[in-house]
C-alpha cells in the first residue's frame, strides 16, 4: 500500500515536471517540433504529410532530413484534442516521459527480482528518473529519442517479464523494439542490439517457450521489414555521411605521415593500421560519455540538451553512482548485469558520430545511469542503518543528503525557469512566432510577403503558426530540389521566403520581414520583434 | 628454497630496474628533441650557481628563483649542478638528474608497495608498469620538478612505513617530505594534506612509538621546510605563479557569462539568483569542476598539451584501463590490510587537489603525484584478472553440452591470456615508436626546436654585426635564456651585464624584444633572429631554420 502510495507521488512529480507550462518553456519550436507538428495536422486531415505523400511509414521528408514517422504520427491525436499548438507538439514527448518513469518502476523490479530490497530500488530509481535533468529536458520538447526510449524500455520490460512469467509479453516486446526502428535513428542500431543481448542472455528460457518465440520472430520480422527499402537506400546514408567519424580523413593523413616517419617499414604499416586508427578513435568518441564534466558538471554543450549550469546528472549523484556501480558488481543481485550492459550498448551509436558526447544520441541508454544511482542510494541509506548506530547522527546525515539532493534539484530548477528560457532563447529559434502573429493579423492588406530565410526554414514556421490548410499548401508551395535531392521551399500563397529579403524587388504592396542588420536605408519599420533578453530578432518593413 | 625464491626477486628487480634504465637515458637529450625554456632556465640557473653561487638575478644560494616571474622552486637546479660540472651545459646534462631519479623512484616503488601489500607479486607488477609507463617516462626524460617531488613524495612514504618499524626513518622521512616542498609548486599543496592523512591512517602505530623519535623527526621536518615557509610569508612575489594560473584569477567565457547573470539579477531584484550566481559559488564550483576533470578516461588515453604526453598516446596506455576498474574494484572489496587500503584510495583522491586551483587543467605535471597509483590499480587488476582466468577448471566448461570441444574453455583460457600479451606488447611497441619516432616530428613545435641552430648561427654571423636582436614575442617568449643556454654565457659576466626592461632584456651585443620590421629595418648593421611572421613575407633571409615537421621555425635577417 505505502508502495503504490510512493509511486504515485514519483509519477506526480514526473507530471509536473514535465508538464508544468510544457508550452512556454522551452522559450520557443525547434524547426524540428514545428515540422513534426505540422506534418501531424496534415497527417490529420487527409491522411497525407505537407508534401502530399499518403501515410508515409518509412520516413517524413523534411527540410534536410528524412524523419523517422512515429513521433509524427504520435502528435496526430493531441494535435486534434489540443488544437496546432506548441503544447500538443510536445505532448507525447512528454507523455512518454512520464510513461517511462511508470516502466522503470516495474523494470528495476523484474531487473532486481530476487532482492529483499527490490521495492525500494525501484522506487528510488524510478525517482531518480522523475527528478532527473537530463531526463526533464529531453521530455519537455519533441525529441524523437525520448519516445524512442520509452519503447526500448518497453521492450525490456516485456522481454525481461516474458523470460520470467508473462510469455506472451515477449510479443508486446517484439512490437515495441520494431516501433523504436521507426522512432529515432540512433535505435536503429541499440534495439538490434539490445534484442539480442537478452536472447544471447535468455537463450535457455527463449528454448522452453518456442511457440511465443515464433509469434514474436513473425511479428518483428513483419514489422521491421518495410523499413529495410529505406534504411539501404541513399536517402537513409545522407546524414550518416555526414555525421559519422569514418569519413573524416585526418587520422588517416596522420597516420599515413606516422609511416613515412619511419621508412615506410612493413612493421609501421600494421602499427599505424587505419583501421586501428579508426578503431581508436571509435573508442575515444565512445569514453567522451564517461567525461565528468559531461556528465555531473555541466552537460551536453548544446543548449538544448541541458541548462548548462546542471550536469546531465546532478553532481550529487556522483556519489551515488558510483557506488551503486561498483555495489552492483559486488552483490550481483538478480540480473543485474542488463544495467551495465544496456548503459555499455545505449552508447554505441553516439560514438560513431562526430559531435561527442551527445546527451540525445544515448538517451537509448536512459534509465540505466539512473537506475545506478537509485540502487548507490538505497545501498548507502542501508549501510548508513548498519554502520552508524547512534540513531541522532544517523539522522542528521540522512538529512544531509536528503538537503544535498534537494539542493541541486533546487539549483537547477530555479535556472531552468529563471534564466534558461531567456538566456538560451535563441537555441530553440526564438522569434518566429511573434513575427508570424503579426502577420497574421495584416496580411490581408498585401499582395506579396517576403520573408528572411536568412534564420533557416521559415515557411515551415508560417504553415505552423497560421494553420495553413494542407491542400492549399500543397497547391501553391514553390520547391527546389538540391542536388542532395533534399527540398527547399522557396514560397506558397502570397509568402515568398528568400535568402536577402533586402533585394526582393520593391513593391507597393509588399510586407518585408528581415533581420534587423539586413534592413534598407529608406523604409518604413511597421514593428520590430524582440528576443526575451532584449535583442532585436525581426524587424517588419515597407517601403 | 628461501635464498632461491629471494634471488629470482632480485633477479626480477635488478632487470626491471634495467628496463627503467634504458627506456630513461636512451637517446636522452635527443628525445625530446630540445630543451623547453624551464629546462633551459633550470640548467642555466645550475650553471650560474655552480659558477658563481648566484641565480641568473644575482641571489646568493636562493631557494626560489625568479626566473620568467614564475618563482621556480629552486632544488632541481641544485640536484643539476654535479651534472652540469661533469657534462657541460648541455640538454642530456640538464635531464640526466630526473632520469636517475625516475630509475630510483622505480625501484623505490617495489620496495614501497611490497611494504603497504606484503605482496612481492603485486610490488614487482607495480614497478614494472611504472618502469614502462608512459606518463612516468614522458617526464622522467625532461627535467621537469614535478618528477623530483614524485621522486621524494615516494621516498618519504617509504621512510614513514618502515619508520613505523624503526622510528629514525622518520627523520628520512621529514627530510623527504621536506624538500619535497621545495621541488615544485604541487607539493605545497599536497605534501601538507599527504602528511596529514597518513598520520591520521598510522595514527594508532606513530602513538605506540617513542615519543623521541616523532618529535625530532617533526623538527627536522620543520627545519628543512623553514626557509620556504619563511621565504613564502616574507616575499609577497614568490606566490606570483599561484596567482597567475589560479581559478580565482579566471578570465573565461563562463566567467563574463556569471557575471552577466549576476548583473541581471541585481537589475530584476533576483536575490536567490545573487546568491546562485555569487563569485565564490562559481569559482566552488569550477574547483569541482576540475577537480573531477582529472577522471576523465580521455584524458587517461590522449593526454592534455602535446608536451605532456608521447602524440597519439596518453599517460596510461590503453589495455590497462580494464584491469584499473578491476584493480580499484579489487582494492575495495578484496581482504588487504585496512590502513593500505585507506592510504592508497586517499593518495590517489589527494593527488589532482593541487591542480583543482589553477586552470588549463587535466594537467599531468601537476597531478604527477598520482603516480604510482595507476600501476597499483594496474597490477591488482592484472593479477586478479589472471587468478580468475586460470581458476577456470582444466577441463574446461564446454558449450552446447560439451558436444563442442573447439569451443571448450580450456583453450579459450591460453586464448584470453595470448590475446592480453599481444595486445601489451602491441600497445608497448606503438608507444615506443610514438615517443622515439614521431614524438621529434610531431611535436618539435612544442618542445621549443630551433633555438640550438639559431644560436649556432648567430655566433658564426656576429662579429660581422654590431647588434644583434632577438624577438620575445609570439613563440619566442624567454628567447634570451636559450642564448644563455646554448651560448653558454658566462654567468658572472651576465649578471653584470644584463639591463631588464620589464619583459626586455640586454647583454653585450644582445637585445631580447618583439621587432617591428617598419622600424628596425633603417637600423644599420644588426642581425634580427624571429618567428618568420616577424618580417615581411619577401624579405630576404641570411638562414632559415625548420622544425622537423619541415614548417618554418626561425628566420635570420641581417641589415647593412
Amino acid at each position: 500500500m505505502n508502495n503504490k502510495i510512493a509511486l504515485i507521488s514519483i509519477i506526480i512529480v514526473a507530471f509536473v515536471l514535465r508538464f508544468f507550462q510544457l508550452g512556454s518553456n522551452p522559450p520557443a519550436l525547434t524547426w524540428d517540433e514545428v515540422a513534426m507538428g505540422y506534418n501531424a495536422y496534415s497527417l490529420g486531415i487527409d491522411g497525407k504529410d505537407e508534401h502530399g505523400n499518403f501515410l508515409p511509414f518509412a520516413y517524413i521528408e523534411s527540410f534536410g532530413d528524412f524523419k523517422p514517422p512515429v513521433y509524427t504520427y504520435l502528435d496526430i491525436i493531441p494535435i486534434k484534442i489540443f488544437g496546432l499548438t506548441p503544447f500538443a507538439v510536445r505532448f507525447p514527448s512528454a507523455f512518454l516521459g512520464v510513461g517511462t518513469v511508470f516502466l522503470t518502476y516495474f523494470l528495476t523490479r523484474r531487473i532486481f527480482y530476487n532482492s529483499n530490497r527490490k521495492e525500494l530500488y525501484a522506487l528510488s530509481s524510478a525517482l531518480v528518473l522523475a527528478l532527473s535533468p537530463w531526463h526533464v529536458m529531453l521530455s519537455r520538447a519533441a525529441f524523437e529519442a525520448n519516445a524512442a526510449t520509452f519503447f526500448l524500455v518497453v521492450g525490456i520490460w516485456a522481454f525481461i517479464a516474458a523470460v520470467s512469467d508473462r510469455r506472451w509479453l515477449l510479443v508486446l516486446s517484439a512490437v515495441s523494439f520494431a516501433i523504436s526502428l521507426y522512432t529515432f535513428n540512433s535505435s536503429r542500431i541499440t534495439a538490434p542490439l539490445l534484442a539480442i543481448l537478452l536472447a544471447v542472455i535468455f537463450y535457455r528460457q527463449l528454448f522452453a517457450m518456442k511457440k511465443q518465440v515464433i509469434v514474436a520472430l513473425f511479428v518483428g520480422i513483419v514489422l521491421t521489414a518495410p523499413l529495410v527499402p529505406f534504411l539501404l537506400s541513399d536517402k537513409a546514408s545522407i546524414r550518416f555521411q555526414e555525421v559519422n567519424i569514418f569519413t573524416d580523413l585526418i587520422p588517416l593523413e596522420r597516420s599515413n605521415q606516422e609511416i613515412v616517419n619511419d621508412e615506410n617499414a612493413i612493421w609501421s604499416k600494421i602499427l599505424h593500421n587505419r583501421r586501428l586508427v579508426y578503431g581508436f578513435f571509435f573508442i575515444e568518441h565512445y569514453f567522451d560519455h564517461f567525461n565528468p564534466r559531461f556528465l555531473f558538471i555541466s552537460g551536453d554543450i548544446n543548449p538544448k540538451f541541458s541548462i548548462r549550469e546542471v550536469g546531465q546528472l546532478y553532481l550529487w549523484d556522483l556519489p551515488f553512482f558510483l557506488v551503486g556501480a561498483f555495489v552492483l558488481f559486488r552483490k550481483r543481485e538478480g540480473k543485474w548485469y542488463i544495467v551495465p550492459l544496456w548503459l555499455l550498448i545505449g552508447i554505441i551509436p553516439a560514438a560513431i558520430a562526430r559531435e561527442t558526447p551527445h546527451a540525445l544520441r544515448i538517451e537509448s541508454a536512459l534509465p540505466t545511469f539512473q537506475i545506478l544511482v537509485g540502487y548507490g542510494l538505497v545501498t548507502v541509506a542501508f549501510f548508513l542503518r548498519s554502520a552508524v548506530t547512534k540513531k541522532s547522527f544517523r539522522r542528521v546525515l540522512l538529512a544531509f543528503i536528503f538537503f544535498a539532493l534537494l539542493g541541486n534539484i533546487f539549483y537547477f530548477q530555479y535556472h531552468y525557469w529563471k534564466h534558461y528560457p531567456r538566456r538560451y532563447a535563441q537555441d530553440w529559434q526564438y522569434g518566429y512566432k511573434e513575427s508570424i502573429e503579426y502577420v497574421n493579423q495584416v496580411k490581408d492588406q498585401y499582395e506579396t510577403i517576403y520573408v528572411s530565410e536568412v534564420l533557416e526554414r521559415a515557411y515551415i514556421y508560417y504553415l505552423f503558426y497560421l494553420q495553413v490548410p494542407p491542400q492549399e499548401f500543397r497547391e501553391t508551395v514553390k520547391l527546389r530540389r538540391d542536388i542532395f535531392g533534399l527540398i527547399d521551399v522557396e514560397g506558397f500563397d502570397k509568402y515568398v521566403f528568400s535568402r536577402s529579403v533586402e533585394s526582393e524587388p520593391v513593391k507597393d504592396d509588399a510586407l518585408y520581414i528581415n533581420k534587423p542588420d539586413r534592413v534598407p536605408k529608406n523604409v518604413r519599420i511597421l514593428k520590430t520583434f524582440y528576443m526575451p533578453d532584449g535583442t532585436i530578432k525581426l524587424v517588419a518593413y515597407v517601403y | 628454497m628461501f635464498i632461491k625464491k629471494n634471488i629470482k626477486v632480485f633477479l626480477l628487480i635488478f632487470l626491471i630496474v634495467l628496463l627503467a634504465g634504458v627506456l630513461r637515458f636512451w637517446q636522452l637529450g635527443i628525445v625530446p628533441p630540445s630543451p623547453n625554456w624551464d629546462e633551459a632556465a633550470l640548467g642555466y640557473n645550475a650553471y650560474s650557481l655552480l659558477q658563481t653561487g648566484k641565480d641568473e638575478y644575482g641571489k646568493v644560494f636562493p631557494i626560489i628563483l625568479q626566473s620568467f616571474g614564475d618563482y621556480k622552486p629552486a632544488l632541481y637546479s641544485y640536484i643539476a649542478i654535479p651534472s652540469v660540472f661533469v657534462f657541460g651545459l648541455n640538454t642530456f646534462a640538464v635531464r640526466l638528474p630526473s632520469a636517475i631519479l625516475g630509475i630510483i623512484t622505480v625501484f623505490a616503488v617495489y620496495f614501497l608497495v611490497n611494504e603497504l601489500f606484503r605482496r612481492r607479486d603485486i610490488a614487482l607488477i607495480s614497478s614494472f608498469l611504472l618502469a614502462i609507463s608512459p606518463w612516468h617516462i614522458q617526464f622522467s626524460r625532461v627535467a621537469f620538478e614535478a618528477n623530483l617531488g614524485l621522486a621524494l613524495n615516494v621516498f618519504g612514504v617509504l621512510f614513514f612505513l618502515k619508520g613505523l618499524k624503526r622510528p629514525w626513518f622518520l627523520v628520512l622521512s621529514a627530510i623527504s617530505f621536506g624538500f619535497s616542498l621545495h621541488a615544485y609548486q604541487s607539493e605545497k599543496v599536497f605534501v601538507p594534506l599527504f602528511v596529514l592523512s597518513l598520520c591520521v591512517i598510522y595514527f594508532s602505530a606513530l602513538a605506540a612509538l617513542q615519543k623521541k623519535y616523532l618529535a625530532l623527526a617533526f623538527t627536522v621536518g620543520i627545519l628543512v621546510s623553514f626557509p620556504l615557509v619563511f621565504s613564502l610569508v616574507t616575499d609577497s612575489n614568490t606566490l606570483g605563479r599561484a596567482k597567475g594560473v589560479s581559478v580565482f584569477n579566471e578570465q573565461s567565457v563562463e566567467f563574463s557569462n556569471n557575471v552577466i547573470e549576476l548583473e541581471h539579477n541585481k537589475e530584476t531584484g533576483d536575490i536567490i539568483g545573487q546568491v546562485l550566481n555569487n563569485r565564490r559559488v562559481f569559482y566552488a564550483n569550477r574547483i569541482v569542476e576540475n577537480y573531477l576533470s582529472h577522471w576523465d578516461i580521455n584524458w587517461l588515453l590522449r593526454g592534455d598539451i602535446a608536451r605532456h604526453h608521447a602524440p597519439e598516446m596518453g599517460l596510461i596506455y590503453i589495455w590497462e584501463f580494464p584491469f584499473i576498474l578491476i584493480g580499484i574494484y579489487m582494492l575495495l572489496f578484496s581482504k588487504f590490510n585496512k590502513r593500505t587500503k585507506y592510504f592508497i584510495f586517499f593518495w590517489f583522491l589527494l593527488a589532482p587537489i593541487p591542480a583543482s586551483i589553477t586552470t588549463g587543467v587535466p594537467h599531468a605535471v601537476r597531478t604527477l603525484n598520482f603516480l604510482p597509483t595507476w600501476q597499483i590499480f594496474t597490477a591488482l587488476g592484472l593479477i586478479s584478472a589472471m587468478g580468475l582466468v586460470s581458476s577456470i577448471p582444466a577441463r574446461g566448461w564446454s558449450a552446447f553440452g560439451g558436444k563442442y570441444k573447439a569451443l571448450s574453455i580450456k583453450y579459450f583460457k591460453f586464448l584470453i591470456i595470448i590475446f592480453i600479451f599481444l595486445l601489451f606488447i602491441f600497445n608497448f611497441l606503438y608507444y615506443l615508436n610514438q615517443y622515439f619516432v614521431q614524438q621529434n616530428y610531431f611535436a618539435s613545435h612544442d618542445w621549443q626546436y630551433g633555438y640550438k641552430q639559431a644560436v649556432e648561427k648567430t655566433t658564426e654571423l656576429s662579429s660581422e654585426y654590431e647588434k644583434i636582436v632577438v624577438a620575445n614575442d609570439g613563440y619566442f617568449d624567454q628567447s634570451y635564456i636559450f642564448y644563455l643556454f646554448f651560448l653558454k654565457y658566462p654567468p658572472e659576466k651576465y649578471q653584470r651585464e644584463v639591463k631588464i626592461d620589464i619583459a626586455n632584456r640586454s647583454f653585450e651585443k644582445y637585445e631580447f624584444r618583439p621587432i617591428d620590421w617598419e622600424k628596425d629595418k633603417e637600423l644599420k648593421n644588426t642581425l634580427f633572429v624571429g618567428m618568420p611572421k616577424s618580417f615581411p613575407q619577401d624579405t630576404d633571409a641570411l638562414y632559415e631554420i625548420s622544425f622537423i615537421d619541415k614548417k618554418p621555425a626561425i628566420k635570420i635577417v641581417g641589415t647593412e
